[in-house]
């Protein structure tokens, strides 16, 4: 979608959208083409926009979820639950938890899940921050919400395997049924680990 | 179960195609590179979600429509089925994209075989819903029968564990996701495994998916074993009775490489039964099979640190045909070799009946040439009793006038399907 027949600052701008996930060079273009027909204020406060989003955040230095202060505000919320730890692998997680309101402990972001074939080790995620933290904390319950991926999987197994050391309970996320979801159109494995994490009633 | 419309469009030699089909058994006639064979492949590729023919699934895209540079090119196979459970449609698309790179993710098969400028994804659908690939197996049951079929006796053993993969995730889902997570189980240790041999990656990581891997690599072995005990009692009788009139005997023996040394003939530690036995008595005890395959792969990690790559696993499982008590791979004839994995087939078709209350679909790729008369009339009664059949020919003169008289009649030329009722006045 670049040619010679554009300014060298559209060619430019139209190949950094393209970079971006989900976007083709033709809405790449159509965005650009957008922006340079818009008000000056539109294309400056995105440009603004984009230069907080680097300067302005940073990692918590206690659990590492993306933030603006450090501490970020649920480290520094004293009426959250000091003995409860959940560990999840990226911010995202971290926010759906947060927006389910049923839990009022503490996080853990681990930045990723093992992976050998990405070349994923646990030294590439925040494990050894993660055992720090346990090893001088006053926690009872870590709960270990990662994917229920194989690799989401696998790291909750390796952090089983890393934490029992510790006198603390380890719990993983129930696996099973969606809420208003249909028992007839679920698979045969879901419904296999729904059974197994039944509960008396 | 039956087909009552299958429809092509840019399936290899197929520009467009739109056929009802009838219950019952239909001959494809015609010459040579019509495209009788792509029809064939064409149903079993949307039973089993791969080809018989070929490894590199862009070259199913019809040849020029793949020769156009356009950015977009989309290949769609869909069967309108009558089965028991009603009516459904289960459709396959085939779709290459242009520059797109890194977007198709881990199945994008394309980088290896095709033209690396383009990408290739496959999209699966059942009832006009979009499904995992995985869920689109088991909808429609086939048994396809090759003249290559041999190779399975003769050949490596991975085309004897494809069999066992292909036929078994027609009929168990929980086999095929299980199959499909342990591939990726494996393909992490491994990955971890040569990384631990160049000096990097963390050892603690290992034990994970050691574990990971005997869980579901156990359930394999497991099902794998039943599936092939009941395969080979049907084979056995079949072989028997009908084809030898019992003069010989067959039998399929299920060798898991549950065990570091030899083709799972042989045990590291003496004093243990032989794991093809073992597999037998223990096939319904996960737990146990999960025991023994831990212990191996503990007893093989130095070995497996060594060279990369895991050395024990169902991943590297065989299966073994013996006449009379003797290799039938290495010591039986040509006729021997044939009457066997036509039993074997023939075993396939009553096992998936028996399973799932219904008869599959029935593909013969060029096979009736083939066989001698005894072999012929029997495997054209099984034909006969089926709810649906398919077979090539180029001579439909090999067949007998009452089995024609009997059978709707199809003309494949040039990528056209031209129904004829010549036989049926």
């Amino acid at each position: 979608m670049t040619t010679n027949a554009l300014p060298q600052p559209v060619n430019r701008l139209i190949t950094e959208f393209a970079r971006l996930p989900g976007i083709g060079p033709k809405s790449a273009a159509r965005l650009t083409f957008y922006l340079l027909r818009g008000g000056d204020e539109q294309a400056l406060d995105l440009a603004q926009a984009l230069q907080d989003l680097k300067e302005r955040t940073q990692f918590c230095s206690v659990c590492f979820n993306i933030t603006e202060e450090d501490p970020c505000q649920i480290c520094a919320d004293d009426g959250r639950n000091p003995n409860l730890l959940c560990v999840v692998e990226e911010p995202l997680d971290l926010l759906a938890i947060e927006r389910s309101r049923a839990f009022n402990g503490r996080y853990h972001v681990l930045h990723g899940a093992i992976s050998p074939v990405e070349g994923i080790g646990p030294e590439d995620l925040k494990i050894t921050e993660l055992i720090e933290r346990v090893k001088n904390g006053h926690f009872t319950e870590i709960i270990l919400a990662t994917n229920p991926t194989l690799e989401g999987e696998s790291t909750a197994l390796y952090l089983t395997r890393r934490l029992k050391e510790f006198d603390v309970k380890l719990t993983g996320l129930a696996r099973g049924l969606s809420v208003g979801g249909d028992l007839e159109y679920t698979d045969e494995i879901t419904l296999g680990r729904a059974l197994e994490g039944r509960r008396e009633m | 179960m039956y087909i009552t419309h299958l429809s092509l469009t840019n399936f290899r030699n197929y520009g467009r195609l739109e056929l009802p089909l009838p219950q019952g058994v239909t001959l494809l006639h015609g010459n040579n590179a019509q495209g009788k064979t792509n029809l064939l492949e064409a149903i079993y590729y949307l039973a089993t979600s791969r080809s018989p023919h070929t490894n590199s699934d862009i070259q199913l895209l019809n040849w020029d429509a793949a020769q156009a540079d356009e950015p977009l090119v989309v290949g769609r196979l869909v069967a309108q089925l009558a089965a028991q459970t009603g009516e459904h449609q289960v459709e396959m698309r085939l779709i290459r994209e242009k520059g797109r790179n890194g977007r198709s993710g881990r199945n994008n098969r394309s980088g290896r075989n095709g033209r690396s400028e383009y990408s290739f994804r496959r999209q699966a659908l059942v009832d006009q819903r979009k499904v995992r690939l995985m869920d689109l197996l088991g909808n429609m049951r086939v048994v396809l029968f090759l003249p290559e079929d041999v190779q399975l006796i003769t050949g490596p053993p991975n085309g004897r564990r494809r069999y066992m993969d292909v036929t078994l995730c027609q009929i168990d889902p929980i086999y095929c996701r299980t199959l499909s997570n342990y591939n990726k189980v494996l393909e992490q240790r491994n990955a971890l495994l040569r990384q631990l041999a160049e000096g990097i990656g963390s050892m603690d990581v290992l034990p994970v998916f050691t574990e990971k891997l005997a869980a579901l690599g156990s359930r394999i072995f497991a099902r794998r074993a039943t599936f092939l005990q009941n395969l080979a009692r049907e084979a056995q009788r079949i072989h028997y009775e009908a084809l030898t009139q019992g003069q010989e005997t067959i039998r399929l023996a299920y060798l898991p490489r549950l065990e570091g040394n030899g083709n799972g003939r042989s045990t590291t530690t003496s004093n243990m039964e032989p794991s093809e036995n073992w597999i037998q008595t223990h096939q319904a005890d996960e737990k146990g099979i999960a025991k023994r395959f831990a212990q191996s792969l503990a007893e093989t990690q130095p070995t497996d640190l060594r060279r990369g790559a895991t050395s024990v696993g169902p991943h590297r499982d065989d299966w073994l045909m013996t006449i009379n008590g003797r290799d039938l791979g290495s010591y039986g004839s040509r006729g021997q070799q044939r009457s066997a994995i036509l039993a074997l087939k023939l075993a396939e078709i009553n096992w998936m009946e028996t399973i799932t209350g219904e008869k599959p679909i029935l593909l013969l790729d060029e096979v009736v040439a083939e066989l001698d008369e005894n072999r012929r009339a029997l495997l054209l009664a099984y034909v006969q009793k089926s709810t649906q059949a398919f077979l090539t020919a180029t001579d439909p003169g090999m067949f007998t006038a009452e089995f024609l008289e009997k059978a709707t009649s199809m003309l494949v030329e040039n990528g056209r399907v031209y129904p004829d009722h010549q036989h049926k006045l």
